[in-house]
């Protein structure tokens, strides 16, 4: 059974970063129990993405786009295509103007729909909190002109909307966020290699899943997407007692997926199973440094600012 | 094994503590929904099995040890039966006293419970001999393994009558293990340990060191008894009234003096007197009655205490024979002056209540054919004898009498050879004539009737024997006594149905100054009833063989035992005389065909005395053993001191072996935390 001051005290050893610090520091990004409590995905992202905006006008994560952002001082070697004559004809001064980045990216996000994805130990399910994620970026993606595109599968692919950058395309994509229910067992390496086919245009793939897969299937499918030209970014959803096995008697484990039935000495167990998904999380989290694809792991206690900085930082970089 | 507070036993209810815990846990042990058992699967196995092992040695070593307090607590001990492995090769021999003090209260009882529960500690092939014991010993089963039959056989035992004897019956059990064949030996002494069982005679006894005893006391607690533990009384009298004085001793064998102790002596179950005493703690006093009449014939008597639980020897039953006397033939030699009789007729008719009445003729004027008359002849040195004297003294010896021949002066033994050719037991020779100095009696058998009164006072050898005659004893004789030459002095053969008895010297001064000295009277008496005299006794003690005479027909008479039963045994002896076995106290009835004789039976008074033996130095004494060892295993009769202190130990190491499995269940729990128990 889950326990709460457990998982407070499990908290900090979560490997985190930066965006562990900013989840105490930055009261304003929501915890992920009050997001539950908003009906609407839409409602939510906007309330996720524009908070993590008003955080960010010093941000870094700038490009050029045709959305004024700034003036910075001419220096040699700048594309004088970006200096703005105007200026430099009213103050005699090289400036040049920086904008939004504006290149119209396809950005698809995949979401891990089985049912092993419905397990819940705190508020939210790892599938609500993938659809939290999942609606945010869209939103955050959407914001960048980018187009959004969404495949939720399980054993297969179970919903597919292709990317537009179309007015109103987001609303199908909530519509279809919303209706997501937790489906049957998880194929994830075939699904990656079924959706590497759909992708026809590179862009930004998002993988929101629980992982649950054999590491090496699940990379050589994730490198199949890659070779395809896309960059990767890899959201590893799991609930916290997913990763401290946290149970104060003995249990009868009931696989979600398959129903098999397993009785557990939590005292014997705890500390093989830990290693045994450690070594799981770093076989993933390898083979994806490896094949350069950004990976992150993520529990559902979590607030979602720190998959954003990740997108835009996976998204500055195109 | 058994317990001594089973009780305890409730106790192991707390081992099923865990056992419960366990189980309650198990089947509250909830379902979870977990995403995925991929990981749970990849757990080593080895790991989950080697800490569930971890967890079910928790388990068993928590139970382990509860049921190692709750034992230590109950007192295990283990019987020797299960001690040694097997037991196989292991013989017991159990004892158990059946003596008539084992009727006090519940004694009796007792041993049989704790026999069946010695036999039923009894394993495997072990093998037992029952053996019951009191004077002697019966060996009721040899040595078997059926403990179905042992027991049998313990229900089926009852008390018997006799007196004890421990050494005898070790001695049996000893004897038994003979033919046990090599391996452990065990002896069980089931009894009450009544110091009078101990005969001090034989203190050497030990037995064998490979022997173990076991002593189980069933005798445990004050046991007050009052008992008529003697009585002393001329068996026989000649004359109405009983002149003598009859003595009985009533012992108190209680550490409480008894107030008005009612005595009360009854002749032919009519009460002749009674009196009232007191006796103090382990007092005895002895009354005696006098001056009462007796019937002819055989009077049958006893002496009763009253006001005591434990009747059996409550009662000492005599008879009292009044008989008519016998009648004695002197033969002397036809002298002048003083018979020479004259110190024999004296010797036998002075007095009262006198058995003999005596009749002293010369030898010419004897009647050979009225010898029949008489019981006893005596030829005090007749000389000369006819042919038809000497052939009808043969004949009167053949039928029965007795016949005492003095040979003195007037004997020659040339003559006396040739007349009693058969009949002495010694052929005579030259008379020795000591001028001026004197021989004594020596070599004298003082095991033999005649000399039996003599034996403490010695003075026989104070006479002084001047002359006598040398002789040879003939086939068969046996000489009582020599002179201090070595020429016998009193030589007896048996021919027939009588006895004769040759005397060397003379029964008067002639040749002896034997006449003058205070011992003749006493040896003339002596040898008169020897030879005229039934031997009888007031009565008998039981578990003795008395002999019953026939009838004139020669027939042996019909016994009826005091029960009331008729005796079947016709076992006689030599001479033709019924011998009883005396196994019931009380009166048996000889029934002639013309008259009806009693024979008195008691049991053995010191069975009455209660007082008990100091157990451990009995056994230490038997055993050989440090008594200081013994005196350990006092609290429990049924053990060895060995086997106490081997109990002690289980006790103990019961107690440490908790006290360890809890220490190391301890470290080992602290090593894997705190298991839980699923299935």
């Amino acid at each position: 059974m889950w326990r709460k001051e457990k998982a407070e005290a499990g908290r900090q050893a979560v490997p985190a970063g930066p965006a562990a610090q900013s989840s105490s520091a930055l009261p304003r990004f929501l915890a992920p129990e009050i997001l539950a409590r908003i009906s609407s995905l839409e409602l939510l992202a906007r309330a996720v993405v524009e908070g993590f905006i008003s955080g960010l006008h010093r941000s870094p994560y700038t490009g050029f786009s045709t959305e004024f952002a700034e003036y910075r001082q001419y220096l040699p070697g700048d594309d004088l295509r970006h200096l703005d004559w105007r200026l430099l004809g009213r103050t005699d001064r090289y400036f040049i103007k920086k904008y939004r980045a504006d290149t119209n990216a396809q950005c698809h996000i995949l979401v891990d729909a089985s049912a092993s994805m419905r397990y819940s130990t705190g508020a939210v399910t790892k599938l609500q909190y993938a659809q939290f994620l999942a609606s945010s970026l869209a939103y955050l993606a959407n914001l960048q002109q980018d187009a959004v595109g969404l495949i939720a599968f399980d054993e297969r692919v179970r919903t597919h909307v292709p990317a537009h950058s179309r007015s109103g395309h987001m609303r199908a994509i909530f519509g279809r966020m919303e209706q997501l229910e937790p489906g049957s067992e998880t194929r994830l390496a075939k699904v990656l290699h079924d959706a590497a086919e759909r992708i026809t245009r590179r862009g930004i793939v998002i993988l929101i899943s629980d992982m649950y897969d054999d590491p090496e299937e699940v990379l050589k499918s994730l490198q199949h997407l890659r070779f395809k030209g896309n960059d990767l970014i890899v959201f590893h959803v799991l609930d916290r007692n997913e990763l401290e096995f946290e149970f104060s008697e003995p249990v009868l484990l009931e696989d979600i997926e398959t129903e098999e039935q397993m009785h557990v000495l939590p005292d014997l167990l705890a500390e093989g199973y830990r290693a045994t998904i450690g070594a799981h999380i770093e076989r993933l989290r390898d083979g994806a440094a490896a094949n350069r694809i950004d990976y992150e792991l993520l529990t559902t206690d979590r607030p979602l600012d720190y998959a954003l900085f990740s997108f835009l930082a996976k998204r500055a970089r195109r | 094994m058994s317990l001594l507070n089973p009780l305890f036993l409730l106790g192991l209810a707390a081992v099923a503590a865990p056992i419960l815990v366990h189980l309650v846990r198990r089947t509250r042990a909830p379902r979870v929904e977990f995403p995925t058992l991929m990981f749970v699967r990849r757990v080593p196995q080895r790991t989950i099995r080697r800490k569930r092992l971890h967890n079910l040695l928790l388990l068993l070593m928590r139970c382990l040890a509860l049921l190692l307090v709750v034992m230590a607590f109950a007192r295990p001990y283990f019987s020797r039966g299960e001690q040694a492995a097997g037991g196989g090769d292991r013989a017991n021999v159990v004892l158990i006293d059946d003596s008539f003090s084992m009727a006090y209260g519940q004694r009796f009882e007792q041993a049989k419970a704790r026999a069946r529960a010695l036999i039923g500690e009894m394993r495997g092939g072990e093998r037992t001999a029952l053996v019951r014991f009191g004077q002697g010993y019966e060996v009721l089963t040899r040595f078997t393994p059926e403990t179905g039959r042992l027991t049998a056989l313990v229900d089926g035992l009852r008390p018997g009558l006799g007196a004890t004897d421990y050494v005898q019956a070790l001695r049996g059990a000893e004897r038994l293990f003979e033919e046990a064949g090599p391996g452990e030996r065990r002896v069980f002494l089931i009894s009450d340990f009544q110091a009078a069982g101990r005969n001090p005679a034989e203190a050497a006894f030990r037995l064998s060191k490979e022997v173990k005893l076991v002593t189980v006391d069933v005798g445990e607690g004050p046991a007050p008894n009052l008992a008529v533990t003697e009585v002393a009384a001329q068996p026989t009298i000649y004359q109405q009234k009983y002149a003598d004085k009859l003595t009985a001793r009533v012992t108190n064998f209680s550490d409480e003096a008894r107030e008005a102790v009612r005595v009360e002596f009854q002749i032919n179950e009519h009460v002749v007197e009674k009196r009232e005493m007191r006796l103090g703690p382990q007092d005895s006093q002895v009354i005696d009655f006098t001056g009462f009449n007796l019937s002819e014939g055989d009077n049958r008597c006893f002496v009763q205490v009253s006001g005591d639980d434990f009747a059996l020897d409550n009662r000492f039953h005599f008879t009292l024979r009044r008989a008519a006397q016998l009648k004695a033939l002197a033969i002397e030699a036809a002298s002048r002056g003083r018979s020479e009789s004259f110190y024999l007729r004296n010797a036998l008719t002075t007095g009262e209540n006198l058995p003999f009445a005596l009749t002293v003729k010369t030898a010419g004027s004897v009647n050979p054919a009225e010898l029949a008359e008489y019981r006893v002849v005596i030829l005090n040195d007749p000389g000369e004898v006819s042919a038809a004297l000497s052939g009808q003294l043969a004949k009167f010896v053949e039928q029965g009498g007795g016949l005492v021949i003095a040979a003195g002066p007037h004997t020659q033994a040339e003559s006396f050879n040739q007349s009693f050719p058969a009949l002495s037991p010694a052929a005579l020779g030259e008379a020795v004539q000591l001028r001026g100095d004197h021989v004594a009696l020596s070599e004298i058998k003082t095991d033999h009737p005649i000399f039996e009164v003599f034996r403490q006072s010695g003075r026989l050898a104070s006479a002084r024997v001047f002359g006598y005659h040398r002789s040879t004893p003939r086939e068969g004789a046996s000489v009582l006594a020599r002179f201090e030459d070595g020429s016998p002095a009193l030589v007896e053969s048996a021919t027939g149905g009588g006895k004769v008895l040759l005397y060397t010297s003379t029964l008067d001064a002639g040749w002896n100054d034997l006449p003058l000295t205070p011992i003749y009277l006493p040896l003339i008496r002596q040898m008169a009833r020897y030879l005229g005299e039934r031997e009888e006794l007031a009565w008998h003690p039981l578990g003795q063989a008395f002999t019953v005479p026939v009838a004139k027909d020669g027939a042996p008479p019909a016994v009826d035992a005091p029960s009331g039963e008729r005796l079947t045994e016709r076992q006689q002896t030599a001479t033709g005389e019924l011998i009883v076995n005396a196994r019931e106290p009380g009166f048996y009835r000889l029934r002639y065909p013309d008259r009806s004789q009693f024979a008195a039976v008691n049991l053995e008074a010191r069975e009455s005395d209660l007082r008990r033996l100091d157990v451990n130095e009995f056994v230490a004494a038997v055993t050989g053993a440090d008594p200081k060892a013994a005196a350990g295993a006092a609290p429990d009769p049924k053990l060895l001191p060995e086997e106490v202190e081997s109990r002690q130990r289980v006790w103990w190491g019961l107690l440490l072996a908790a006290l360890a499995l809890f220490v190391a269940e301890a470290f080992l729990a602290r090593r894997t935390k705190s298991a839980k128990v699923i299935g």
